[in-house]
C-alpha cells in the first residue's frame, strides 16, 4: 500500500458531503460553537441591557467601540481557570469535583437533540440537528430535569450551610416549575400529535402556536424561567439572602462550569420557546437560520429583562404561583384544545383520532 | 429538623459590618442574636480627649451617611451648654443641609431596601440621583460626604453664587424622578408582595422598644423631633410628617419615600424664604463651656440622635454620649426576626435601616 | 409653657419625697430628676404608668473618680407630654450595681448592656450582660472609665 492510495482514501473517508455536514452540525452551528458563542455574547449583552436600564454605562473596555466588555467574559474565564480550587473541608471530595464539571455537559447534551434549521441543500431536506430522534422535546425535557438534581447534590456534597440551604431551595422550586413545564409542553405536543421538534415546527406553518395557544405559551415561559432560575425567581441563589446559594463554594474550574452551564440552559431554553410556540424558522424571505436566530434573540431578551424589572420572589410565593396559578392555567389550555377538537377541529393543524 | 446555627454576615454579601447569629429550622429563623462591634471606635471616649471643635468632624464619623443631621445634634449641644443663639441666615442653611443629607441618606436607604429583595434596577436608580445632593454638597461645602459644614456658632459657608438656581433645577428634576419611582418601586406587584405584611412592628412595639424615627411613623406613631420640639429653623416651615398605621416593610419604605417629598418642599420653602445676614457668630477657637449639661435632640434621616454632653469647665468635654438612632432600632431587629422566613432576614433588617457604622459609634 | 414640666416635677416630689434628692426643670421639655437609686425601679415605674414617660431615648454612664461614684442618667421622652426627663442616679464606684430597668421600660436592654461594658455598672437583674460592643477576648478593663489608660502611640 503506497502513500497515495493512504491519502486517497483518507480523503474519500473525510472530504465527502456527509462527513463536512456532520462537522458541521457538531461543531459549528446547533453543534460546539453555537452555545460557547451564545455564552459570551449572552454575558456581555445582559451586561450592556441591564447596564440601559439601570441608567448606567456599562462594560466600555476590554473591546471595540461599542462592543465594548465583549472580550471581558473570555478575560475572566482565563483568570478564573488559573485559580487555585479550593475544596472545602467538609465537602464531599469526589462528588465535589465531579458534579459542576458534569453541569454543562448534560447542558450540552440537550443542545444536540435540538434542531435549528433545515440544512441549506439541494437534495432531500435535512436539518441542521446533531442527533436526529423523532422524540427530542422529550429528551431534551429529561436532560433539563437533571440539572436540579445535579443542583441538589452539589448542594450537599459542598458540605457548607448556605449551600445546603441553597439545594433544598432548589428541590423546593423543582415542584413549582416542573408540571407546568412539562402540561404546557403537552399542548403542544397534543397540537401537533408529535414529538418531534421539526414536526412541531413545520405544523406551525398556518399559525403560530403563540397565538393559538397563548395561555400554554405564558405557562412555558414562566416556568421555564424558573427552571432557568433567573429572576424574579433566582430563589436558589438568592445572594442578598443566602450568599450565593448552592455554588457558594465555588472557585476556579468549578464556577466557570456552574455559570457556563447556567447560559447554555439559557440557550437550550430559547430555542424551545423559539421552536414549540415562535415557529422555529419559519418565515419569508430570509434564510430559516436567520429567522430562528432572530426569534431565539428575542426570546433572550425578555429572558435576560426579567433581572431588570423584577424584585425576587419567596420560596412560599413561588410555590403558591406554581401550583395555584400555573398549573390550573396549563390546564385550563388542554381543556380548551380538547373544546376545539370537539367543535372546532379546522382550527387545529392536525385531526384528532377520536375528535 | 434539627436547628441549624448560620452565622450571617461579616462576610455576606448585604450584611455590612457586623454578624447575626440565626437559629434556622429549614427556611424559618426562629432566632436571632446580633454581634456587633465590627467598627466599634469608641467615638464617645475620643471626643472626651479633643476640644469641642476638634469633635465635629470626630461625630461626624457615627455615621457618614446623614453627616448633616449627625453633626446638627453635636453643634446644638454645645450652643446650648455655650448659651449661644446662632444667627437667622445659619439657621435656614443648617435646615437645607439637614434636609439635604436626609434626603441622600433616605436614598441610599431605600436603595438597600431594594437591593435586599433582589431589585438591582432600583439600586442603581436611588444611587445615581443620590448624585444629585453630592453634587451640590460639593458645591457648598467642598465635601462631598463628610462635610463638617456645621460649628458651633453657625456654618462654616455661606450660600455660594448659582446655588439657588442649581438647587432648583435639580430639585425639579428630582420631583419628576420621585414620581417615577412611585411607579417603579412602590407599585411593583412582586415588590408588595415581597414586603407587605413582612417584619409587623405594632405601635405598642415600637414606643416600648424604644424605636425611632421613620421607623417608629410607620408604626403609627406621629412623633418628630422637628415638629415636637422645633430647632433650626423648621418652626417657620410648612411640612407634614408622614406616617402609616401598617407597620410592615413596605410602610417604612413608604414612610421614606414621603419623607423625600417632603424634604424637597422644605427646601424649597427654605430657599425662598432665607434671610440675609451673618453666617455664624463668633465663638472661640477652643470654646470653653461653663458648668453644665445638655441634651440636644435632633432628627436624622434614621431617626431621634440624642446628644448628651457634660461639660466641667475645661475646653474638653468631659462626658459625650451619643444615643444613636441605629442603635436604638437594634433591640426591634431581634424581636422582628423571630419565626420568619430566612428570605424575609435582609428585608426586614434593610427596611429597619441601620447600619453597624451607627450601631457601633 | 413650661407648665408641664413644672406639673412632672410636682408630681415626682410629692410621691416621692425623701427619696427625690433633686427635681428640677432644667429648660423648656427638659426635666432633671436626681433620685436615690433604693427607689429607682418604682420611680421609673411611676414616670411609665402615671406620667406616660413612655419612650426610652439614652442610657449614659458618668464616672465621678474623685466623688468616688458613678452616675447613671436614663432619659425618658413622652411621646404625649413632648417632654424628655433625665432620670439620675448615682452607684457607688466600688460596688456598682444598679437594678436593671428592663422591666419597666424594654427599651434600655442594649443600652444597659453597653454601659455595662464600658463602666462595669453592674445591671441586676438585666437578663443578658455578656460582652457586645468590644472583642471577645477584651481583657483590658471597663474602657470609659475615667482611670482608663489610652494607648497614644502604637506600641
Amino acid at each position: 500500500m503506497n502513500i497515495e492510495t493512504i491519502i486517497e482514501s483518507l480523503v474519500a473517508l473525510f472530504i465527502n458531503r456527509p462527513f463536512i455536514e456532520m462537522l458541521i452540525k457538531v461543531l459549528i452551528f446547533p453543534g460546539l460553537m453555537f452555545p460557547l458563542l451564545f455564552v459570551v455574547f449572552a454575558v456581555w449583552f445582559e451586561r450592556k441591557l441591564l447596564a440601559k436600564v439601570h441608567l448606567r454605562i456599562g462594560p466600555l473596555h476590554v473591546g471595540p467601540g461599542p462592543l465594548g466588555g465583549i472580550f471581558q467574559l473570555i478575560a475572566d474565564a482565563l483568570k478564573l481557570l488559573q485559580k487555585e480550587i479550593i475544596v472545602p473541608y467538609n465537602a464531599h471530595k469526589i462528588l465535589y469535583n465531579i458534579l459542576p464539571l458534569a453541569m454543562p455537559m448534560i447542558s450540552l447534551a440537550a443542545m444536540a437533540f435540538i434542531p435549528v434549521a433545515p440544512f441549506p441543500s439541494v437534495g432531500p431536506v435535512d436539518y441542521l440537528v446533531v442527533f436526529y430522534t423523532p422524540y427530542n422535546i422529550l429528551v431534551v425535557l429529561a436532560l433539563f430535569a437533571i440539572h436540579p438534581f445535579l443542583v441538589i447534590g452539589v448542594g450537599w456534597a459542598s458540605g457548607s450551610k448556605y449551600t445546603t440551604m441553597g439545594a433544598l431551595r432548589a428541590a423546593y422550586q423543582l415542584l413549582a416549575y416542573e408540571v407546568p413545564v412539562m402540561l404546557s409542553a403537552a399542548c403542544v405536543v397534543m397540537v401537533t400529535g408529535s414529538f418531534d421538534l421539526i414536526k412541531i415546527v413545520e405544523s406551525q406553518a398556518n399559525i403560530w402556536y403563540i397565538l393559538l395557544l397563548p395561555i400554554a405559551f405564558l405557562v412555558f415561559f414562566v416556568s421555564m424561567m424558573a427552571e432557568l432560575g433567573r429572576r424574579p425567581f433566582d430563589i436558589p441563589h438568592a445572594e442578598q439572602e443566602i450568599v450565593y446559594g448552592w455554588a457558594t463554594e465555588f472557585t476556579g474550574v468549578h464556577y466557570v462550569c456552574v455559570m457556563f452551564a447556567e447560559y447554555v440552559n439559557l440557550c437550550v431554553a430559547s430555542c424551545l420557546v423559539t421552536l414549540l410556540f415562535l415557529g422555529g424558522w419559519l418565515g419569508p424571505v430570509l434564510p430559516p437560520a436567520a429567522w430562528f436566530l432572530i426569534k431565539f434573540g428575542i426570546v433572550v431578551v425578555f429572558f435576560l429583562m426579567g433581572r431588570g424589572v423584577y424584585p425576587r420572589l419567596r420560596i412560599d410565593q413561588l410555590l403558591n404561583a406554581g401550583w395555584r396559578i400555573l398549573i390550573p392555567l396549563a390546564l385550563i389550555q388542554i381543556f380548551i384544545i380538547l373544546v376545539l377538537a370537539k367543535f372546532a377541529p379546522w382550527i387545529l393543524p392536525v385531526t384528532f383520532v377520536g375528535g | 429538623m434539627s436547628i441549624m446555627r448560620v452565622r450571617w454576615g461579616p462576610q455576606h454579601p448585604v450584611s455590612g459590618q457586623w454578624a447575626f447569629w440565626l437559629d434556622v429550622d429549614g427556611d424559618i429563623v426562629v432566632n436571632m442574636e446580633p454581634d456587633i462591634g465590627y467598627t466599634h471606635r469608641g467615638i464617645e471616649k475620643v471626643a472626651e480627649n479633643r476640644t469641642y471643635i476638634q469633635n465635629v468632624p470626630v461625630v461626624e464619623r457615627t455615621s457618614v451617611f446623614d453627616a448633616g443631621n449627625i453633626v446638627f445634634g453635636y453643634v446644638q449641644a454645645v450652643e446650648e451648654l455655650m448659651g449661644i443663639e446662632i444667627p437667622e441666615r445659619a439657621k435656614y442653611i443648617r435646615t437645607i443641609v439637614g434636609e439635604m443629607s436626609r434626603i441622600v441618606s433616605h436614598l441610599y436607604g431605600l436603595g438597600l431596601l431594594a437591593i435586599a429583595v433582589g431589585f438591582e434596577t432600583m439600586l442603581m436608580w436611588f444611587i445615581n440621583d443620590r448624585e444629585l445632593f453630592l453634587d451640590l454638597f460639593e458645591m457648598l461645602t467642598g465635601a462631598r460626604i463628610t462635610y463638617s459644614f456645621f460649628i458651633p456658632g453657625g456654618v462654616l459657608h455661606d450660600l455660594p453664587q448659582g446655588f439657588y438656581d442649581e438647587a432648583m433645577r435639580r430639585l425639579d428634576y428630582f420631583e419628576r424622578r420621585l414620581k417615577d419611582y412611585w411607579k417603579m418601586f412602590f407599585l411593583n406587584r412582586t415588590f408588595i408582595t415581597r414586603t407587605r405584611g413582612v417584619g409587623v412592628l405594632k405601635r405598642e412595639d415600637a414606643i416600648r422598644l424604644g424605636v425611632v424615627g421613620p421607623n417608629l411613623r410607620a408604626s403609627g406613631v406621629e412623633a418628630d423631633v422637628r415638629k415636637d420640639e422645633p430647632y433650626a429653623a423648621y418652626d417657620q416651615i410648612d411640612f407634614i410628617i408622614p406616617t402609616e398605621k401598617e407597620g410592615d416593610a413596605y410602610a417604612r419604605g413608604g414612610v421614606r419615600f414621603h419623607e423625600l417629598e417632603q424634604s424637597v418642599s422644605i427646601i424649597r420653602q427654605a430657599l425662598k424664604k432665607i434671610p440675609d445676614g451673618k453666617i455664624r457668630v463668633k465663638v472661640p477657637i477652643t470654646p470653653t463651656p461653663p458648668k453644665g449639661e445638655a441634651y440636644s435632640r435632633v432628627e436624622t434621616a434614621r431617626g431621634e440622635i440624642g446628644y448628651y454632653i457634660i461639660s466641667d469647665g475645661s475646653n474638653r468635654p468631659y462626658r459625650v454620649k451619643i444615643s444613636a438612632p441605629s442603635f436604638r432600632n437594634l433591640l426591634a431587629m431581634p424581636f422582628l426576626s423571630r419565626n420568619v422566613p430566612m428570605a424575609d432576614i435582609p428585608t426586614i433588617y434593610l427596611s429597619l435601616d441601620l447600619i453597624p457604622l451607627d450601631v457601633d459609634r | 409653657m413650661i407648665k408641664v414640666e413644672e406639673e412632672v416635677v410636682e408630681t415626682l416630689k410629692q410621691t416621692f419625697t425623701e427619696y427625690v434628692v433633686e427635681a428640677k426643670v432644667q429648660r423648656e421639655k427638659r426635666v432633671t430628676v436626681v433620685v436615690k437609686r433604693e427607689r429607682l425601679v418604682e420611680i421609673a415605674r411611676f414616670l411609665r404608668d402615671n406620667l406616660q414617660f413612655d419612650h426610652i431615648a439614652s442610657v449614659s454612664g458618668v464616672d465621678y473618680p474623685e466623688k468616688n461614684e458613678f452616675m447613671v442618667v436614663y432619659h425618658v421622652w413622652s411621646i404625649p407630654k413632648k417632654v424628655l426627663v433625665a432620670l439620675k442616679t448615682s452607684v457607688p464606684r466600688d460596688n456598682p450595681h444598679l437594678s436593671s430597668l428592663i422591666s419597666v421600660w424594654e427599651g434600655v436592654n442594649y443600652f444597659e448592656r453597653e454601659t455595662w461594658e464600658m463602666f462595669g455598672i453592674i445591671f441586676d437583674g438585666h437578663p443578658n450582660l455578656s460582652r457586645f460592643l468590644l472583642p471577645e477576648d477584651w481583657d483590658r478593663g471597663f474602657p470609659f472609665r475615667k482611670d482608663f489608660k489610652l494607648r497614644t502611640k502604637p506600641e
